[in-house]
């Protein structure tokens, strides 16, 4: 889709971090991720990243976190100020604690750290979020043939990203796919991602008009929703973490309507 | 230019269900039309102003003696140089960033020409009424859903067939895809070919056809009239030279005549002054 909610700027942002990232992703050695799937472990729902062990190497984590404050610096000098001292905040083992922060997304310890050393609330995860995704992206790559399927509530299968895009390909099969870490499992036509649901009464798709190619699947059970694109209508495949972003609008018109990006079901006695 | 694109119909794998027809209604908002059933599965003898595609049903008799039942999608080539764009007086049919072939509804006047000039039949004219009961006309066809190309979507009908018979794609790709397929028909069809017109520069719209397109009731090597030809890449540059060249003679001749008649008044006036 090329009409976007999304400004352009942005937008022109994003392909160049994608790219810085997917240069990056050349550079990791795929031995130093060393996949250890535990069944048991996979079945609960149990990311598959999380029994992986990633050698991560420091140096070049320091070195891509000051390639990303070179691209924005250049996209937004105003910036240079509040990104410099970022690098003299970082030693090795704080590097290590963000690697293992960012993986499970703890925004809580980001937004102390900010707080701590005077630095905007965005921007210490914004960092090392967008530094460690090659890895995630890596060993994604190298688990994707394992993985099938996802277990309802779970997210992705691979780094437990909640799960809230699917494309549909070939006949009309949905494929789920996570924009965090590029993984891909199948997924039921009518089914919800996040309790399993699929009564097909309680499953509904909303539709925006003028938009020919989104749906959004929404769950009265865990009021969740997914946003499912037909992407066999479209010129050109974008990536996942590409059409998350530019069907944004869709997470608007979806939260605006009362649903939740992780839906739940609410306990009563 | 953006990516120049191509749909690509493999007829052969047309199940003849009418998916394409009803999405480009859908799509493009184009009324029904009833129609008086005509003898055969087919809905209306060819394309008109507010049926942009239609599916062709033929009965054919092969080379063995059998019966084919041929199904072809039919709509507006596109071609790469289209007649219909060259005796436009009004110059409101025009060619896109993709390759495809647009009528501009506001330059309009419902001349007719492009229906007369077309090749392969497909433009129509539509009557409409104005709000003072006035009635005008306005050339009507097949747009490849350029609006769906800018949005960075594929053609309403491709995306809907079913048996993958149609496919939109860069025109290198598509064509070399079209060359292959009928080299696995040969077999089955010994007359099958890909139709894709030289005549006209080549189309946006290629086929693969079982037979030979004299079969579908197509041109066997359709090309822009010479009328055409004469009228748009002569008569008209002509033309705008002659109007280019009259002008300047105009107004030469109306710098000289000042200059001169300056001249002349200045010796009227002196003769004037003398009379005095």
């Amino acid at each position: 889709m090329k009409k976007s909610v999304v400004s352009k700027e942005y937008l022109n942002l994003q392909k160049e971090i994608i790219a810085l990232q997917e240069n990056w992703k050349e550079r990791i050695n795929p031995e130093s991720i060393i996949p250890n799937l535990d069944a048991g472990a996979i079945s609960a729902g149990v990311p598959a990243a999380a029994l992986t062990s990633i050698n991560f190497e420091i140096s070049l984590f320091l070195q891509w976190i000051e390639e990303i404050n070179e691209l924005l610096t250049k996209n937004n000098a105003e910036l240079e100020p509040k990104l410099s001292v970022v690098l003299s905040l970082l030693d090795e083992e704080t590097a290590i604690r963000w690697i293992d922060e960012a993986f499970s997304f703890n925004s809580v310890y980001f937004a102390r750290f900010a707080e701590d050393n005077g630095l905007e609330e965005w921007i210490p995860q914004f960092l090392a979020e967008t530094a460690l995704r090659p890895y995630l992206q890596v060993t994604a790559e190298k688990i994707q043939h394992e993985i099938t399927h996802a277990v309802p509530g779970s997210g992705c299968p691979i780094c437990g990203e909640p799960a809230r895009l699917a494309v549909l390909e070939d006949e009309g099969k949905k494929v789920m796919t996570c924009p965090r870490c590029l993984a891909h499992w199948n997924a039921k036509r009518v089914e919800c991602a996040h309790c399993g649901n699929d009564d097909h009464k309680t499953i509904q798709f909303l539709t925006i008009e003028g938009d020919a190619s989104s749906q959004i699947q929404v769950c009265d059970k865990c009021t969740g929703y997914i946003k499912v694109i037909d992407t066999r209508q479209y010129l050109s495949k974008p990536s996942a973490s590409m059409l998350d972003l530019n069907t944004i609008h869709l997470d608007f018109v979806a939260q605006e309507q009362g649903y939740q990006a992780v839906g739940q079901i609410k306990q009563t006695n | 230019m953006a990516t120049e694109y191509v749909k690509f119909v493999d007829v052969t794998k047309c199940d003849g269900c009418r998916a394409c027809m009803v999405a480009c209604k859908n799509w493009n908002d184009l009324p029904a039309e009833p129609q008086d059933f005509l003898g055969s599965a087919q809905s209306h003898v060819k394309t008109t102003a507010d049926t942009w595609n239609v599916l062709q049903y033929i009965e054919h008799e092969n080379s063995k003696g059998g019966l084919d039942y041929l199904f072809r999608h039919s709509a507006c080539f596109h071609c790469t140089d289209a007649a219909c764009e060259k005796v436009c007086p009004e110059n409101a049919i025009s060619y896109t960033e993709f390759g495809t072939v647009v009528i501009d509804h506001e330059k309009c006047v419902g001349c007719g020409y492009c229906v007369n000039n077309c090749p392969f039949e497909v433009i129509s004219l539509k009557e409409y009424v104005d709000k003072n009961g006035d009635k005008y006309r306005k050339a009507n066809k097949c747009t490849m859903c350029t609006d769906r190309l800018e949005e960075g979507l594929q053609p309403a009908c491709v995306t809907t067939c079913h048996t993958g018979a149609m496919e939109f794609g860069d025109k290198a790709a598509m064509i070399k895809k079209a060359e292959e397929r009928v080299k696995q028909i040969k077999d089955r069809y010994p007359n099958a070919m890909v139709y894709n017109p030289q005549g006209v520069g080549g189309t946006h719209t290629v086929y693969v056809l079982a037979e030979k397109p004299s079969v579908y009731g197509l041109p066997e090597n359709p090309k822009v009239p010479t009328s055409a030809v004469v009228w748009k890449d002569y008569a008209q540059p002509i033309g705008k030279m002659m109007i280019g060249a009259t002008t300047m003679a105009v107004v030469g001749a109306f710098i000289t005549n000042k200059i001169f008649s300056k001249k002349t008044n200045g010796h009227d006036e002196d003769g004037g002054e003398s009379h005095e």
